[in-house]
Order: structure tokens, then sequence, then C-alpha cells
């Protein structure tokens, strides 16, 4: 095995444990079902098991080494390599890096309170829970992958389970959002998956086929690869002159380059809900029951953003930075489009006005990613690789506290009965924990300092504006109007003279309050010392980014 | 001394530590023992921050003995302690991988030549550890103690605590007590880690979090929709000066390579590095440093509440007075000059430009301000208003390059000013409990207290409260500039400032503000406290908000005479001083009547004293100015008086300025409009937007996708009766397979996912076996 790629210390396939784990769940799920124990035992026995992937991925996280760099890239750890379909080239390949363990400690933390969530969901109760741990496994596996035909596997599997959540557990109008959202994420993928056949024909072509991301990603950058010269342009560039492709559309290598950034890029950018590809969220997140909600928001939004990282900027660099001003200035106008939306929502549906500022936040990771890859300007590694940091943080903070807010609107709609924003008010005086906890959970959203979201803020606007100034100026508009309309959501609840919705209201139970606290700990702790997440992505981070030092189109 | 040195962390960790215990323990449910704990943590905390001062000071001037503590903690927790014994010289080691350097500093001379850069004195404590990876570097936070921060961490914490020990009694009556110690002890210990920080993010975290105080404590009371609302207005307004200013941080560290304080390679006071930002373009032809300046000042426009960002702090008024008195006039707002203070090097580094507008918005809000508190009732806006404009004075000192000046009006004002707040709630205390308007409270508690302000309703408390009125008077002769009071010494040192260093329009414009404020305060002396008692019969405030019987609308101003009679015995009235509350004012009361001999203008012994342990030179005093400024504010105080000395003879009687020029009267007391102008415009803008981006969503962008979904499922319509109609009896092949297409296609309709997690996988394994079978061979 190449140095950049390293097996766990003792042999054991964490990672496969790690996915299994979920898996099995299941099972005991079915089990549960077969020997009709009661839901109760049921809601209670997963939730403990979600203990058990947690304490594996704080195993794994224990043994790796955020260090470790290796042939100009970040190590990759927990290696598992078992060749599967070999006459495509297709291995079992299974690994984390500083990218994507934090995504993978994000999903096992987040899973958690979805099942905390469902509490109340007294239809199905087995199936349900079933689901949000296949949920889990499919994100999991998603994150770990990193041979494609894995990935895509679990990119679109995970659709599955989150449709049916929708789909059987949702608001009124679920079968228009869980359809959106399921046709449009796999319409979007359909050019990624095009895109690697011919990428694998271009590797066999070249003489080493692979579906390997890692491997086409050291091509893309330009690192050595054994059995091929060139990088991954090159390859993709004298299989269409092979073709006779060229020979029409032109003799442009970034033409080929730049087709399939967009492949990957409208497959990513549907899923982080890019603007315009935004649209699928505010029904999907606001349909979805609450867990729905908290793992949609919360996890698989960033399942676009870290595809991005892991794919996009690796293997198509110099399309990427190409057209970063291009998805800078999307990246812009999400930003701005969530803020505005949310505030149009400020007397409307709560669900909705979250989803909306979960647009805005994504913008900005966005941004930090097209900053990354944007032409020199005389940007360092550094501003770069503070963007990635940024970004990585941002997903981690906007994962727990979107999730927070998510699950503590839906103890609210338990107790009102609506999701409206309309008809409440005073509620602080009635339940004055409540206000507390979902006020914390919301100045975290709004990037306040001393809670992460703002770490990861002032990263990816610290990131962004070495190489995008403009767009990084013109994004702070979405800090004000983000913050004003999460405030006057927070007012329209919580403020003023006690009306009507304060008859009987009662405040958080222990239960609801205990399960939101670890995320607001946890806010806290990454605001106060983010260095436990940021150590992790750093170095990852660094070597991600050499690539875009020079001009490279 | 080495104790506070080492532990001077300790200062915004006791507030700190008030907090926690207030809010997580049960120590909430008794509200004299919360109360109490955070004055007594407070309290520690002066201790503290005394020891440091003196400490500091000892190691700043004492020739012989000039101790350095620096503790630098990287990644793997090395700590290095280095104690260097030098002459003036205080040098710095700091372990920064690769970058020693050394700070010299010239203290002993009294006098550094004013047209050199500014340079501050060196730190004396350094503690720093590593906070956050950033590429190759390590973001290191920490704190970082010299001579400024020292004087000003006194100064919060004494002032803190006085306000602290006047909330016991104040807030006695609220059932929420322990949340306001609770909310008030955080901020505390933001302000004081603000003060301490080490660069600039910790700095800006901070201040980010003392905005998040201000808010809790703005809409304290927020059942009231006056309070709620100015509670986001104040954290939004000020919202848009800190996100400009995050972007001149983020500017400022991409072209430094790191925000921390220091004159070292790499550290944002490296004259190197300010050499080049001061000379390099960077945008619009603007220097680096004049942008980065500018952005950066941008925070400072919102915090101290500067023109055009002025509009919060006046509604702010409507958090409890202890509030207004700690956050918006003695700590929070003046953090603000505090900030351009404290990055004045970058300020300096384009040679005048980014200063010369920091001068014109600091003057012009002085005067701007000025002339509004001339036309207001209600005692705290007053006070609120005439805090905007000595927030405008220390600006446009700063402005003006008088560093030393703008930081000691700074220190004054802070005393001064919270002391007359605190004496507006002693004077609300007692007006409360007036017949007249606790018959209002029973019917509409924020009507009670409106009018429970409301200066027309006040006269004769200055034998009523005799405490309040002796100590309010020393406030208000410091704020009026009386010599010698410590309002003329800090005043002065500005006007002489502003005419020495030859910026006649700044001395002008300051000079008409400071007349002005002579002015207005001698009217709210006067109405307060002389004159008969017209609380029995009061202008009643009416509350837009409340729901009850009220037949018709009038504002605050409005002059008409009362109409809800009110009939009561005179002479029950209990007027009350709390003894706590007494207290505090007598210790701010004393600060405020000698807080000038901080920094006399004479060469003697003590003389120049902040001047001197900052490093800075001395202004002699200007007898000149001096005498003008004297003679300017006796003449305030004289047409003050003379102009009310038979105003207001009962409440409903109109203002003998509104008499005189009407129409000039309500312009001022309608605060020039700016409110209105604001909703009319941004506020409009705003609503407009947030419409347009929803009507784009729901209508185009989704109009386009279901627009697409439909036409699909149409083409699948059409093939699938094609198919039917035409070629479903046809043998071909190709028939049945787009029939099936169409088939399957069609189900998209029922939405079962089922065949699409089949499919994916069907799919899938399809060009599996593609490439098996077919391609791969």
């Amino acid at each position: 095995m190449p140095a950049y790629l390293i097996p766990s210390a003792d042999g054991l396939p964490w990672l496969t444990l790690l996915l299994l784990t979920p898996l099995l769940g299941m099972v005991l799920v079915g089990i549960a079902g077969a020997m009709r124990l009661d839901d109760r035992i049921v809601k209670l026995g997963v939730l403990a098991w979600t203990g058990v992937p947690i304490a594996l991925a704080a195993l794994i996280t224990a043994g790796f080494n955020p260090n470790a760099t290796a042939d100009g890239q970040a190590a990759l750890q927990f290696v598992e390599k078992i060749p599967w379909i070999d006459s495509i080239r297709v291995d079992y390949f299974m690994a984390v890096d500083g990218l994507s363990l934090p995504m993978v400690l994000l999903t096992v933390v987040m899973t958690p309170l979805g099942v905390i969530a469902s509490w109340g969901v007294n239809t199905r109760v087995k199936t349900h829970f079933a689901l949000l741990l296949l949920l889990e496994a499919a994100m999991l596996g998603y994150f770990v992958a990193l041979n494609f035909f894995f990935f895509f596997i679990f990119w679109e599997f995970s659709l599955v389970p989150a449709y049916f959540l929708i789909q059987l557990w949702g608001r009124e109008n679920r079968r228009y959002a869980a359809f959106k959202f399921f046709i449009y994420t796999m319409a979007g993928s359909v050019g990624m998956l095009l895109l690697f056949q011919v990428i694998y024909l271009a590797t066999r072509y070249a003489g080493a086929p692979t579906f390997d991301l890692i491997t086409l990603g050291r091509l893309g950058q330009g690192l050595p690869v054994e059995g091929v010269t060139g990088s991954l342009r090159d390859v993709i560039f004298n299989y269409m002159q092979h073709l006779g492709v060229a020979e029409s559309l032109g003799r442009y290598p970034l033409l080929y380059t730049s087709i399939a950034f967009w492949a990957i890029f409208i497959a990513f950018a549907i899923k982080l809900a890019v603007w315009p590809f935004h649209t699928w969220l505010p029904d999907a997140y606001s349909e979805a029951p609450v867990a729905g909600s908290v793992l949609l928001s919360a996890v698989m939004s960033k399942m676009g953003a870290y595809g991005m990282l892991r794919i996009m900027l690796p293997l198509v660099p110099d399309a990427a930075q190409y057209f970063a001003p291009v998805m800078g200035g999307l990246a812009l106008v999400g930003i701005v489009a969530g803020a505005f939306g949310a505030l149009a929502n400020i007397s409307g549906d709560v669900k909705r006005l979250i989803g909306y500022t979960s647009i805005n936040h994504m913008g900005y990771v966005m941004l930090a990613i097209a900053a990354a890859a944007a032409l020199p300007g005389g940007a360092s590694q550094d501003s770069r690789a503070i963007a990635i940091n940024g970004a990585l943080m941002q997903m981690v903070a906007h994962g727990l506290s979107t999730g927070a807010l998510f699950y503590l609107a839906g103890a609210l709609q338990q107790r009102t009965g609506s999701w409206e924003l309309n008809g409440l008010g005073g509620l602080r005086t009635v339940a004055p924990t409540f206000a507390g906890v979902m006020g914390m959970a919301m100045f975290a959203n709004l990037g306040l300092p001393g809670l992460a979201g703002f770490v990861g803020e002032f990263f990816i606007f610290r990131g962004a504006w070495a190489t995008l100034p403009l767009f990084t100026a013109l994004a702070v508009i979405g800090l004000i109007i983000t913050a004003l309309a999460l405030l006057i959501m927070y007012q329209r609840i919580f403020l003023g003279p006690t009306g009507e919705a304060a008859q009987g209201f009662a405040d958080l139970r222990p239960m609801e309050l205990w399960s939101t606290v670890p995320f607001l700990v946890l806010l806290l702790i990454l605001g106060v010392y983010p260095a436990p997440i940021m150590n992790l992505a750093n170095a990852a981070a660094t070597q991600l980014v050499a690539v875009f030092l020079q001009a490279l189109s | 001394m080495s104790f506070f040195l080492q532990y001077a962390w300790l200062i915004p960790a006791l507030p700190l530590l008030g907090f926690a215990l207030i809010t997580f323990t049960p120590l909430r449910r008794n509200k004299l023992a919360s109360g109490w704990t955070a004055t007594g943590l407070m309290g520690l905390a002066v201790v503290m921050a005394l020891g440091l001062l003196v400490g500091v000071v000892g190691a700043g001037s004492t020739e012989s003995h000039a101790a350095t503590t620096t503790t630098e903690t990287h990644g793997e927790a090395t700590t290095e302690t280095t104690e260097s014994h030098g002459e003036a010289a205080t040098e710095t080691t700091e372990t920064h991988g690769e970058t020693t350097t050394a700070t010299t500093e010239s203290h002993g001379e009294a006098a550094t030549e004013h047209k050199a850069a500014f340079t501050f004195p060196a730190p004396v404590v350094v503690q720093r550890f590593a906070w956050a990876p950033a590429g190759s570097t390590n973001f290191a936070m920490g704190i970082y103690v010299d001579t400024p921060v020292a004087v000003m961490l006194a100064m919060v914490t004494i002032t803190a605590t006085c306000i602290h020990l006047f909330s016991i009694g104040y807030m006695a009556a609220n059932p929420r007590q322990s949340r306001f110690f609770s909310f008030i002890s955080f901020f505390a210990a933001a302000m004081l880690l603000m003060v301490l920080a080490d660069n600039l993010l910790l700095f800006f975290m901070a201040w980010e979090i003392m905005g998040l105080c201000s808010y809790l404590l703005i809409g304290f009371l927020y059942e009231r929709p006056q309070a709620y609302r100015a509670a986001i207005k104040a954290f939004i307004t000020t919202r848009i000066g800190d996100v400009l200013m995050l972007l001149g941080l983020v500017y400022l560290w991409t072209q430094a390579g790191s925000l921390a304080f220091g004159t070292a390679v790499g550290e944002i006071f490296n004259p190197e590095f300010l050499q080049r930002i001061g000379t390099e373009t960077g945008f619009m032809g603007m220097t680096h440093a004049t942008l980065i300046s500018l952005l950066i000042f941008a925070g400072t426009v919102g915090k101290s509440a500067q023109f055009p960002l002025h509009v919060w702090l006046p509604d702010a008024m409507e958090g409890p007075t202890p509030v207004s008195a700690l956050i918006h006039a003695a700590t929070m707002v003046s953090a603000g000059v505090f900030l351009v203070a404290r990055t004045f090097p970058i300020f300096e580094a384009d040679g005048g430009m980014a200063l010369q507008v920091v001068a014109i918005i600091g003057s012009f809000t002085a005067l701007f301000a000025a002339t509004i508190a001339v036309a207001q009732y209600d005692i705290k806006r007053i006070l609120a208003y005439s805090t905007l404009s000595q927030l405008g004075f220390m600006v446009a000192a700063i402005g003006i390059g008088g560093w030393v000046a703008g930081m000691f009006h700074l220190l004054t004002h802070a005393f001064f000013k919270a002391l007359l707040f605190l004496g507006s709630g002693a004077v609300i205390h007692a007006m409360e409990a007036t017949p007249a308007i606790e018959k209002l409270h029973h019917h509409d508690e924020y009507a009670a207290q409106q009018t429970a302000q409301d200066i027309r309703n006040m006269g004769g408390l200055r034998t009523k409260l005799p405490w309040t009125f002796w100590t309010y008077t020393a406030g208000y002769l410091a704020l009026a500039g009386i010599v010698p009071f410590a309002g003329f010494w800090s005043k002065d040192e500005i006007l002489a400032h502003a005419m020495d260093h030859g910026h006649p329009i700044v001395y002008a414009v300051l000079t008409v503000a400071a007349f002005l404020t002579a002015f207005y305060m001698t009217r709210q002396w006067r109405l307060v406290f002389f004159g008969e008692f017209r609380g029995e019969h009061p202008v009643v405030f009416v509350n837009p908000e409340h729901q009850a019987e009220h037949h018709h609308h009038h504002g605050h101003a409005d002059h008409h005479a009362d109409d809800h009679g009110h009939d009561h015995g005179h002479g029950h009235i209990h007027w009350h001083e709390s003894p706590t509350m007494t207290a505090a004012l007598v210790v701010l009361a004393s600060f405020a009547v000698t807080a000038g001999a901080f920094n006399l203008p004479f060469s003697m012994p003590g003389g120049h004293w902040l001047s001197h342990i900052w490093g800075q030179a001395g202004v002699g005093i200007n007898w000149m100015v001096a005498g003008l400024s004297l003679l300017i504010a006796s003449a305030g105080i004289a047409v003050g008086w003379f102009s009310y000395r038979n105003a207001f003879a009962k409440a409903q009687d109109t203002d003998p300025l509104d008499a005189r020029v009407p129409t000039i009267f309500a312009m001022l007391n309608e605060k020039y409009r700016v409110d209105e102008f604001y909703n009319a415009t941004v506020g409009r803008l705003t609503a407009l937007l947030a419409l347009l981006w929803s009507f784009l969503d729901r209508v185009v962008l989704d109009g386009i996708v279901n627009g697409v979904g439909h036409l699909t499922l149409f083409i699948s319509r059409v093939n699938f009766i094609v198919d039917d109609t035409l070629l479903n009896d046809g043998p071909d092949a190709v028939a049945d397979g787009t029939n099936a297409v169409g088939r399957q296609t069609r189900k998209l309709q029922t939405g079962r996912a089922q065949d699409y997690a089949a499919y994916v996988f069907a799919g899938t394994l399809a060009l599996a076996m593609l490439y098996l079978y077919v391609i791969g061979k």
C-alpha cells in the first residue's frame, strides 16, 4: 500500500464496524418487531444503540493522527481496501481523513437527536426507527467510502430512508416535498454518474483503469500515480482525442474538465442547496417529520459540501479554479436569498424559516469552497486552508445548532399544535427554560462569538477575503438579515405579553432539556476552543489546497 | 505584585463565575443572595484590578525594576516565563517558533515627540495559548496587559461594582432580580475580557458578547413591546457596524498574518508592516491602512452610537436604569472609543486620512446629539443623548490625535455619567412611589414608568432626595465642565489639543456642543430638583401599545393637559433613598469630583499622571482655552438657569424654548426624524427585498422546477399514449422498450420510491454488467 494509506494500527476493520452497527440495529429492530415488543422498548433500545457508533467514532478519532501526510496529501487512515469487482476495478475501499472524520462525528452525534425527536411517533414506530438507523448507515458509508462505486451507492441510497421519512410521517404537503427532494437529487447526480463512467474509460485508455477516488484525486492534482503519466486532465483529453470528440468540440483540455466540473458541481450543489438549486429544501425541511428535518439539515446537506471537497476540488482543480467566481457568485446569491427568504417567513412557518437560514449558512460553506479554489490573487496556502477549515467548522456548528433548533421547533409544535409563528408570544414567562435553551441555539445559529458557528463564519470570511474580497464583503448582508429574521422569530414566540398560546404551555421536560443540552455544550466548547475539530481538518485542508497555489488553466 | 500580574485573567473570570453561580445553581432562587454574590465577586475583581494597576505602573515607571511576564503556551503546552530586569527598557521575549523580538519603550522620558509615530507602552503581561490552527500557523489567544489596559480595568471594575451595589436596592421589587444579576455579571466579564484581549479577534468576540448582554438587558422587561423592539433594534443596528468591523479584521489578518497586538514581526503594530499598509493602495485609491481603519471604525460607530448608527442608544433606555448606567453610558458604549484607541497606530498609518473621518464623525455627533438633548423631557433620554454627545467628544479627540485626551475623557465620563444615570434611577425610583404614578401603575405599568421619567412631572426634589441631589449635582457639574470637577479637566484637554494642534473647526464645534451640554444639563437639573413638585398632576404618558380604554392617543411630547384627573392628598408621599443605592452614588460622586486629578495639566508631582504612565507627552494647560471653556460652561448654565427659572409652574406648561421657536423645538424633540427616515428607506427596502426573494423562489424557481417535472410527465404521457394506441399491438421490440419506459415514468406520479431505490441499484448493476461483459473485454 502507498505511504498515504494507513490501515488501522490493530488491523481491525473499524470503519466497517462503524458502518455495520446501525445496520445491525435495524436487524434488531426487525427482531423486536417479530417478537412484538413494546414500541417504547424499541425506542429506548434504538436510542441506546445509537451510542455504539458514537463510541466507535470516538475510538477512531482517538486513534487518528491528524498531522499525518505523505506523498503530497493527507494520509488516509483506518484504511480497508479489498478488491470487490475486479474486472471493473471496484474495491471495497473505506478510510477516513481530516475532511471526512468531522462529518463522521457529526453524523453519529446527530442521529440520537433524530431518535429522540421521533419519540412522539405513534404509527409504524418500528419502521420509523429502522429507517433512522438505515439513514445513519447510508450517511456514514457515504463519508467513509472512497471508491466511486460505493460512494455513489451510499449517496443515492441515503435518499431512500429520507424519502420515506418525509413521505410517511410528514405534514400535509409531504408527497410533493418528498417527491421533489428525491427526484431533484437523483436527477442532479445523473451527470456525475455518467461522468465517472467516462473517467473510468479514460483511465482505462491511459492504462490504469480505476474508480478509486483517492487515485483519481491524486491524478487530478498532478501528484504521482503509478502507471499513469500526466494529470487527469491529460488523461481525459487523450481519451477524447481517441474517441474523436476533441476533433468536433475543440482541442481545449479545459473544456472537458469543465464539463466534468459541471457534472460534479450540479450533483453536489443540489444537495448543498446552492442557489438556484435550493427550492427543494424549504419544502423538504418543513414537510418532514422533526427527525427528518434534524437529520436532513444537520447532516445530509453537508454531504454536498463534503462531495465538493472530496471529488470536485481534487479531480478538476483547473475547472474549479476557472469557475470559482461563478461558484462564489452563486454562493453570494444563496447567502442573500437564504437570509431574505428567512425574513419573508417571520410570520409564517417556523420550520420554513429555519430552513431558509440553512440555505444562508450553506452559502457560506459554498463561498469558502469557491474561495479556496479561486485564482491566486496573492492568496497564500494558509488563506485557502483557513477557508476550508472554516467550512468544516461551519458544517459541524450548523449541524449542531440547526439540529437543536429543529428539535425545539418540534417541541414547540407539540405544545401549540401549529407550526405558525402567528398567535404565539409571551411564552418566556411560562417557559423560561425553553426560552433560554432555544435562545442559545438561535444565537449559535446566527453566529454569536463564543459559540461554534462564529468560528466557522469568521474563518470562512478570513479565507474568502484573500481571493474573493468583493463577494465576501457583500456576504455580510446575510449576517445582518439572518440575525434579524431569527431575532424576530424568537420575539414572536417568546417575548411580549403572555397571550392565549401561553395558557397551559409547559416548560421543557427534563428529557427534552437533557437531549438538547449536549448539543449546546458542544457548541459552547467548540466556540470557545475550536481546536478539537479544526486540528483534525487542518493538515488535510492544507494539502488539499496546495494545488491551487498556481494558476491552473 | 507578581500575584496580580500572574493572575490577571481572574479579573474577567470572577464576574463570569458570578454569572455561572447565579444562572446554574440554586442560588438563583434567592434574589438577595444572588445580588450580593455578584456584587461581592465584582468587588474582588476591583481588588485584583487595582493590584494589577499598581503592579503594572510599578513595572513600567520604576527605573530599576521592570518585570515582564510573558507566557506562551503552544500546542504541546510548553510554558516559558521570562523575567527581565532592565533599565527603562522592558524586553518582551516571545517564542513564536522563529521570531524573537525586543520591544523597546522609552518610559522614563516624559515627552515623546508628537510628530513621531504613536507607540504604546510595552506590555507587562502577555499570556497566550494556541487556539485554532490556520494553515501553517496557529491562531493564538490570550491576555495582554499594558498601562492603558490596567487603567481601563480599574475603571470598569469600580463602576461595575457601584452599579451592582445600586441594583440591589433598585431591582429589589423585580421578581427576576437574579436573572438581572446573572446578565450584568456576564456583561462585566465580557467587557473585562475585551479590555484584556491580546488580539482583535478575542476583542471582537467579547465585544459581540457584550452586544448580546445589551440585547438581553434592554429587553429585560420583555413583556413590553417597546422593550423587545428596542432590544432587536440595538442588536441589529450595532451588528451593521460589527459586520463591517469583522471585514476590517479579516482584511487586517490577511495583510498582517495575525491579529495580535504587539510590534513584533507578524503582529499588527509592527512598524514595517504599518509603513507598508500605509503606502500600498488597496481599493479605489485608498491605502490598505485607510480601508482597514474605516472598516474597524464602523464597529465604533455602531457600538459607540455615533451618527449615523446612533439611533439604537436612546431606545436602549427601555432597559432598567442600572443597565443604562453600566452598559449604555459607562462601559460598553465607550468600548468603541477604546477600540480606536487600541488600534490607533493603524489609524495613524495612512497619514491622517482615516483619522480625519473619525474626527468629523465624532465632532458632528457631539453637536448633533447635544442639540437633541435640549428638547427632550425624559430624564434618561436626555442623559442618553448626552452620552452620544460625550462619546462624540472622545471619538473626535482621538480623531485629532489626542489619544490621551480621548482616553482621559472616557475615564472621567464613565464615572460621572454612571453617577448621573444612577441618580436618575434614584429619582425615578422615588417618583414611582408617588400616588399619581402608583395609581397609574395598576392601570398601565409602562405608562407609569414613562410618566415617572418625565422631568416635567418632577420639581423640588432637592429637599426630598438630598443625597441624590448632592451627588447628582456633582455629576452635573462634572458633565457641564465646571472646575475642578472631573469633566472640566478631560474636556478641556480635548479642546486644548484641538486648539494646539491646528483643528479650529473641531475646536469650534466641540465648544458649541460644550455650551449646549451645560445648557441642557442645567435645564434638567433645574426642572428636577428646584421649584415646586409638579407630580401630583403629571403629564401622563399614553401608551399606544396599551389596549385599555384610552380614547385618544397623544404621544409623549404632547403638551395637552392630562384629562385623567388625579386628586390625591398632599404630603402623603414617602420619599425614600435606599442605603445601597446611596452608597453607590457617593462612591461615584467622589470620582466625579476628583477624577480630574489623574491627569492634571500641570508640571508638578502627580501631574500628567495618565500621560506619564501611558508613555505619551503631557498636554500643558492652555490658559486661554481653559478660561474660555469655563466661561462657556458658565454661560450655558446661566442661560439654562434663567430660561427655566420660572418655567413649568405646573407639569402641563409649555417649555419656554418651545414657546419661542416651536418649529425648531419640535424638530429637535422629534430627533430630526432620523428614525422615521430609516423606517421609510432601509426598513421598507428590507421588507420589499424579502418579498421579492420569496416571490423569486415560489414563482420563478419553483415554477421552473415544477415545469420541468410536468414537462417530463407530459412527454412520458404522450409516449405512453403513442405506445398504447399505435404500437401496442406491433411486434416491434423497440416499442415494448419504450412502453416499459412510459409505464415506469408514469409511476413517478404515484411517488413510489421503492421503485427508485430499485432503479438506483438496477442502474448501477446494469452499468457494472456493461463494463464486465461488453466494454471491459
